[in-house]
C-alpha cells in the first residue's frame, strides 16, 4: 500500500459519525483510484496502529479504536472529566443492572427469544427488553420458527461500541460451572479492586464507597430499621 | 400505598444467590428449608412496605415449597438407577443465571471504561442543570429512608382544622312566621313541640329569639306545661 493513503484512511476515519469498516475504506479508495490499487484490510489495520502511535507521540488528545467492526476518532480518557461536561445527557446514563444482565444473556446466547432470556433470567423481562430497543443496543432479527413465532434479537453494532468490542467473539467467554465452583469469590474481589481503581475523580471515589457501603447493608438490618420506627 | 421495584435483587434466582453467598452454603447441596424461609420471609417484608411483589418471586416461593415437600417424599429414581435430587433443576438454573450475572459485571467493567472516551459529534442540546448519576442523586440514601420519610411526613401532619361557613337560610321573620303556623290549628303548642323538627342549634336559637320577640310585641304568651321542662305558647288574637 502507498504511504500516501495513510492520511487519506485518517481523513475517511475523521469523517466518518459511526465507525467505519476497512471494507468501506477500500472501497472509497478504490472507487476513485481504480480497482488495481493494493489495498488490504491488514494494509488498514497498521496504518491506524501508526496514526495511534503518532497521536501517542505526539500528545494529540485523541486515538482512533477499533470497534463495532471498524474504527473511529475519540477523545482519549485523560479528558473524559472535561469532555463530560458539554456532552450529551443520555450517553452519561449508565445501563441498570438488569439491563447488563440482559444484554450479557442476548450477547451469548443470540439470537434469542423472550421467553428463553427469561427461563434465564427467571424475572419479567419486558420493560428491559423495551428499554434497549429503544437505546438501540439490540433488535429484533426475525421470529423463531418454534409455537407463537417469538420474537429473536440480537445485539446491535451500537451494543459494540458501547462497550468498546470489535465483535461479539471478542467478548470475555463466560465461565465453565467448574470453575465458578472452584473460585467463589473472584468476581468479587475483582469487582472491588476495579471499582476503586476506576474512578479517578476524589469525589466519585467518595459516593462510591459510600454507594457499596449501602450495597452491603442486608435486608434484614432494614427490616428493622423499619420496625423500630413504626 | 408506595409501589416501588426493589432494585437490590434483579430477580428470585439473584435473591437465592445472595443468600447462598451470604451464608457461604454449597450451591450443591442447598439446604431447601432454611432458603425457602429466607425467602419467605423477604417476601413477606416485601408486602409489609406495601411493594408490588412480583409474580417470578410467588412463582419461585412456591417452587421452593414444592421441593421441600419432594425431600422429604421418598426420592424418585431415573432410568439408570440412581436417585433424583429434587432440586437438581433449581441447582441448574442457579448456575447459568449466576453465569450470566458474571459476564453482566465484566460489561460493567467494560462499560465504565469505554465512558471515558468520547466520540465526535456528541454535543447535544440539551439541560446541563440536572446531574442524572444516580449516585449522585441518591447519595448516600436509600429507598427505605424514603419511605420512612415520605411516611412520617404523612402521619405527623396534625389534621388542620376546617372552617366551614355555611349560611343559613333562617331569620328571625321566618321564624315568627313558623310559629303563627303552629299556633294557627289549635291556638297552643308546647316548646317542644315547637322545637321538635329542628336539626340544627342556630335554627332553634333563631325561633327561641322569634318566639321572645312576639311576646315582646304582645301576640303571644307563655304559660306552664304539665311537663316541667317545657312551658306552652298560646296566640293572643289581635294583640
Amino acid at each position: 500500500m502507498d504511504n500516501i493513503y495513510n492520511s487519506v484512511i485518517e481523513a475517511l476515519v475523521f469523517a466518518s459519525d459511526d465507525p467505519i469498516t476497512p471494507v468501506e475504506i477500500i472501497n472509497a479508495i478504490k472507487a476513485l483510484d481504480g480497482l488495481d490499487i493494493e489495498i488490504t484490510e491488514e494494509d488498514i489495520e497498521n496504518t491506524v496502529d501508526e496514526l495511534n502511535a503518532k497521536y501517542d507521540q505526539n500528545g494529540n488528545a485523541f486515538t482512533i479504536l477499533k470497534i463495532a467492526h471498524g474504527y473511529v476518532h475519540a477523545t482519549k480518557p485523560d479528558h473524559a472529566k472535561y469532555v463530560g461536561y458539554l456532552s450529551s445527557e443520555k450517553t452519561k446514563r449508565r445501563l441498570s443492572q438488569a439491563a447488563l444482565e440482559t444484554l450479557a444473556i442476548i450477547a451469548y446466547k443470540q439470537p434469542l427469544t423472550k421467553p428463553e432470556l427469561e427461563s434465564i433470567r427467571g424475572v419479567n423481562s419486558d420493560y428491559t427488553l423495551n428499554t434497549l430497543l429503544e437505546k438501540n443496543l439490540i433488535t429484533i432479527q426475525g421470529r423463531a420458527e418454534t409455537v407463537g413465532r417469538p420474537l429473536l434479537y440480537i445485539t446491535t453494532d451500537e451494543f459494540l461500541k458501547y462497550f468498546g468490542l470489535r465483535a461479539v467473539s471478542d467478548l470475555p467467554k463466560p465461565r465453565e460451572i467448574e470453575e465458578i465452583m472452584k473460585d467463589e469469590d473472584f468476581l468479587e474481589q475483582k469487582r472491588r479492586i476495579m471499582m476503586s481503581g476506576i474512578e479517578e475523580k476524589a469525589e466519585e471515589e467518595e459516593i462510591q464507597s459510600e454507594h457499596e457501603q449501602n450495597n452491603e447493608l442486608e435486608p434484614e438490618e432494614e427490616i428493622e430499621n423499619e420496625n423500630t420506627t413504626e | 400505598m408506595y409501589k416501588i421495584r426493589l432494585h437490590e435483587f434483579e430477580g428470585p434466582l439473584d435473591l437465592l444467590l445472595f443468600f447462598l453467598r451470604r451464608d457461604e452454603l454449597d450451591i450443591y447441596d442447598i439446604p431447601i428449608s432454611k432458603i425457602t424461609k429466607e425467602f419467605m420471609d423477604y417476601l413477606h417484608l416485601i408486602e409489609k412496605l406495601d411493594l408490588e411483589v412480583a409474580g417470578d418471586f410467588i412463582l419461585m416461593a412456591a417452587t421452593l415449597m414444592q421441593i421441600k415437600v419432594k425431600m422429604l417424599l421418598p426420592k424418585e429414581i431415573d432410568e439408570k438407577g440412581e436417585e433424583i435430587d429434587p432440586r437438581a433443576d433449581l441447582v441448574r438454573a442457579l448456575i447459568e443465571y449466576k453465569r450470566y450475572k458474571e459476564m453482566s459485571e465484566e460489561m460493567s467493567f467494560m462499560e465504565s471504561g469505554m465512558r471515558k472516551y468520547n466520540y465526535r459529534g456528541n454535543f447535544e442540546e440539551d439541560a446541563k442543570q440536572a446531574p442524572n448519576d444516580y449516585e449522585v442523586l441518591l447519595k448516600n440514601i436509600t429507598i427505605y429512608d424514603l419511605i420512612k420519610a415520605f411516611k412520617n411526613a404523612l402521619l405527623d401532619r396534625p389534621a388542620e382544622p376546617v372552617h366551614q361557613i355555611k349560611k343559613w337560610n333562617v331569620s328571625i321573620d321566618d321564624q315568627i312566621n313558623y310559629i303563627n303556623s303552629k299556633l294557627k290549628d289549635n291556638n297552643h303548642v308546647s316548646f317542644l313541640e315547637l322545637m321538635i323538627e329542628m336539626r340544627e342549634k342556630i335554627r332553634i336559637v333563631v325561633t327561641f329569639i322569634a318566639m321572645l320577640e312576639m311576646v315582646k310585641a304582645g301576640t303571644i304568651g307563655l304559660r306552664e306545661s304539665i311537663n316541667l321542662n317545657d312551658f306552652v305558647i298560646y296566640g293572643i288574637a289581635n294583640g
